[in-house]
């Protein structure tokens, strides 16, 4: 057995502004070399574990810990401020904010200067760590200028430079698209093999790291262990079947749609039609043009040529609240004034808003605003929706409720297309799909004709959903 | 030759600066800030590469700042005797006056020339670089300031983004400055809610990579001062004493 380096006993946890413990009775412990994931819903305090073992909390947050936590054989409490963190290092979640400095051989340098390194020192290191991820040719590149991925994989080398004994990662691939997570975690694996690296992280979307854990850790709602098992690998969220609702009416024809933007030609003339009920997927690379083709659609860009024929189009942003205008959600629904007092408590009632009706549109939860971001498009007579990355950064029981919520509104004769990278969402979901790729549209494919093929897929940065022969023959 | 301003050490400009407006704060004739100005622009010319279009547009609305300047001391300026040398429209304008009125004007266009050139030759992360290096500013601010500077342009890119949307949801663009000005509110509610969740997991990104405000004592990219340092501060208070006692021997 390797050595022992965490050790918990007892321990529970709670905000100062909590009635509640948030972890509660938690004890195990942790061996060098090993792959540790902890899981468990939302909200459960998993985050909160994983910063009480780099000394984040409890002294950012004045939290109240109870029992012992024991890292390398020492009390947690016996570290100075900065101390642990040269020996366990984390990786965040998400990849906009954990970079300070321009470029990446100055973050690096950063780190560095943080552990009072020689300066004679810090340029082998620098270039010893680069080659050690494979990211020398990055060195001078701007870190705001890199892809979600990248940066993700730089912010794993800020951490790595310091030699850690343990990586802390938080959730480290809810930004980034199937395709770039897949990448991440075997170029993680790869890492960890080479340094005997001890890794423990928070995640929930188990799916996508195969069979990287060797552990698993479960939390309950109730910030307990729920169980400490050997990690069997995920299958992805597996979604209830749907039929296809589409009516023949046609909803949305576009015609010859093209948009420049100083000169740059970002969607290249484009064509399509969708019927009224069907769902389609708007799918294709970071930078296709895919929120160009969105953005056009509802009208916050200005398109060149073409025509758009529809009865209107609402548009969902990632984050609905930046559609969010007023102080209580009922008026929020009622801001546009297109829509009669019956008409608007009909919709209400459908997306289950009456309970919130006098809450403000910031402080309700993320499907919550996301009703009432739908609920005000519908209200305003937009009854095609175009969602902008609606899965990202969704646990299971998000991901679901968004399944039903869109299922719901298409019977309900709204026509919706959704941008996502998620396609096991998208082939549970989807009628047809749009693929785009280098601002052209590839074209509009029935649903079932993309998932088998790989080669179409590929060539768009997508993944093929796994369990494609399941789909495949229920579709037979 | 052309590098000398964009190569020196920013503090030491940064000191420079701040050393020569203070000295000429102290100067009330016109011919001192004159020549200053004339000194700022030439050495501008000679040793550095700027935008000049972009250098002629600000100081457009540095010149309109610099003649309500004139234009106020004149017209408005309290009655100091002399002898009166212009009258028009019922106002007596004497030559104590007119010289002050010059002396103000000249010294609102040295100004805004020097910041200009600080501003422009000085990039803005090796400033702060520097004043932590050279000025002992605290760590602490340093970073949080280089952060906020990382976080601009993923500001601007929200700030766009919540004003379309919302444009979307009917919105109506104000007519009046002030409302527009008014319904900005709308779209920085969003925003600031989300920049301070950013810049908490931005202060835990930094702390869990061993950051704790403490000085450094060593640095990747030292900022120094050297050769043409000395040499520049040598140029720039040439300038100052020339104009100094020439402006005070000319008047």
């Amino acid at each position: 057995m390797p050595e022992e380096i965490f050790s918990l006993s007892g321990l529970s946890f709670r905000f100062p502004e909590d009635e509640a413990k948030t972890l509660n009775a938690i004890s195990f412990s942790v061996h060098r070399g090993e792959r540790l994931v902890i899981s468990g819903p939302s909200g459960c305090g998993k985050s909160t574990l994983l910063y009480l073992l780099n000394r984040l909390y409890p002294e950012n947050c004045d939290g109240l810990v109870d029992g012992e936590i024991k890292l390398f054989g020492k009390s947690a409490n016996g570290y100075a401020p900065g101390e642990i963190n040269h020996r366990v290092a984390t990786v965040f979640q998400d990849p906009d904010s954990q970079f300070c400095m321009p470029t990446v051989e100055e973050e690096l340098a950063f780190t560095l200067e943080n552990l009072h390194t020689p300066f004679a020192e810090m340029e082998p290191r620098i270039t010893a760590v680069l080659e050690k991820t494979g990211l020398a040719h990055l060195r001078n590149t701007v870190i705001q200028s890199l892809s979600g991925g990248m940066k993700q994989r730089v912010a794993t080398a800020c951490a790595l430079i310091m030699d850690p004994e343990v990586l802390l990662l938080d959730e480290p691939l809810s930004h980034l698209d199937p395709y770039t997570a897949r990448q991440f975690v075997h170029w993680l694996e790869e890492l960890q093999q080479q340094s005997n690296l001890t890794i423990i992280a928070v995640e929930h979307r188990l799916d996508s790291w195969e069979s990287f854990f060797g552990r698993e850790l479960e939390l309950g709602c109730d910030g307990r262990i729920v169980a400490d098992q050997k990690f069997m690998p995920r299958h992805p969220v597996s979604f209830p079947n749907r039929q296809c609702v589409a009516q023949p009416a046609m909803a949305l024809r576009a015609e010859g749609l093209s948009v420049t933007i100083k000169d740059k030609q970002l969607l290249a003339p484009l064509a399509f039609t969708v019927n009224r009920g069907e769902v389609v997927v708007i799918a294709g690379p970071n930078g296709s043009g895919k929120s160009t083709l969105v953005k056009s659609l509802c009208g916050i860009y200005k398109r060149n040529t073409g025509t758009i024929e529809s009865d209107g189009i609402g548009y969902v942003p990632q984050s609905p609240e930046y559609l969010f205008l007023t102080q209580s959600v009922h008026q929020e629904v009622a801001f546009s004034g297109a829509s009669s007092q019956p008409e608007l408590d009909g919709l209400m009632a459908s997306l289950r808003l009456e309970e919130i009706r006098d809450a403000h549109p910031f402080a309700i939860s993320h499907g919550q605003k996301r009703r009432v971001a739908i609920a005000a498009m519908l209200a305003d007579k937009r009854p095609v929706l175009v969602m902008d990355e609606p899965t990202s950064g969704q646990d299971t029981a998000a991901l679901l409720e968004l399944f039903a919520l869109i299922d719901q509104r298409a019977k309900g004769g709204t026509t919706l297309l959704i941008v996502t990278h998620d396609m096991e969402f998208a082939a549970s979901l989807a009628d047809s799909v749009l693929l785009i790729k280098g601002g052209q549209l590839t074209g509009k494919f029935k649903a079932k004709n993309v998932w088998s093929n790989e080669k179409l897929l590929a060539s768009h940065h997508l993944l093929a959903p796994k369990g494609v022969a399941h789909l495949a023959e229920s579709f037979a | 030759m052309r590098n000398l301003l964009h190569s020196m050490n920013p503090s030491v400009k940064f000191v420079l600066v701040t050393v020569s407006m203070l000295t000429i704060a102290f100067f009330f004739n016109p011919w001192t800030p004159l020549l200053f100005w004339l000194g700022i622009i030439l050495l501008q010319l000679t040793m550095s590469r700027i935008n000049w279009k972009l250098w002629l547009l600000f100081m457009l609305l540095f010149s309109i700042g610099a003649f309500g300047y004139l234009w106020t001391t004149v017209v408005f300026g309290a009655d100091t005797g002399g002898t009166v040398i212009l009258s028009f429209a019922g106002i007596d304008v004497t030559d104590e006056q007119w010289a002050r009125a010059l002396s103000l004007a000249f010294r609102v266009m040295a100004f805004s020339t020097l910041s200009l050139l600080f501003a422009f030759t000085t990039d803005p992360v090796k400033f702060i670089m520097s004043l932590m290096q050279q000025l002992k500013l605290s760590p602490k601010l340093a970073y949080g300031v280089m952060v906020g500077y990382q976080f601009l342009p993923v500001m601007k890119d929200e700030f766009i983004q919540i004003q379309q949307a919302q444009r979307l949801r009917g919105a109506e663009t104000e007519k009046r400055s002030w409302q527009r000005l008014l319904a900005m509110r709308r779209v920085l509610i969003p925003m600031l809610a989300g920049a301070v969740r950013k810049a908490e997991r931005s202060a835990f990104a930094m702390e869990a990579r061993g950051f704790t405000g403490e000085p450094r004592s060593a640095y990747y990219r030292p900022v120094r001062i050297g050769r043409t340092d000395w040499l520049m501060s040598g140029v720039f208070l040439a300038i100052l004493l020339a104009s100094c006692i020439g402006g005070s021997w000319m008047s």
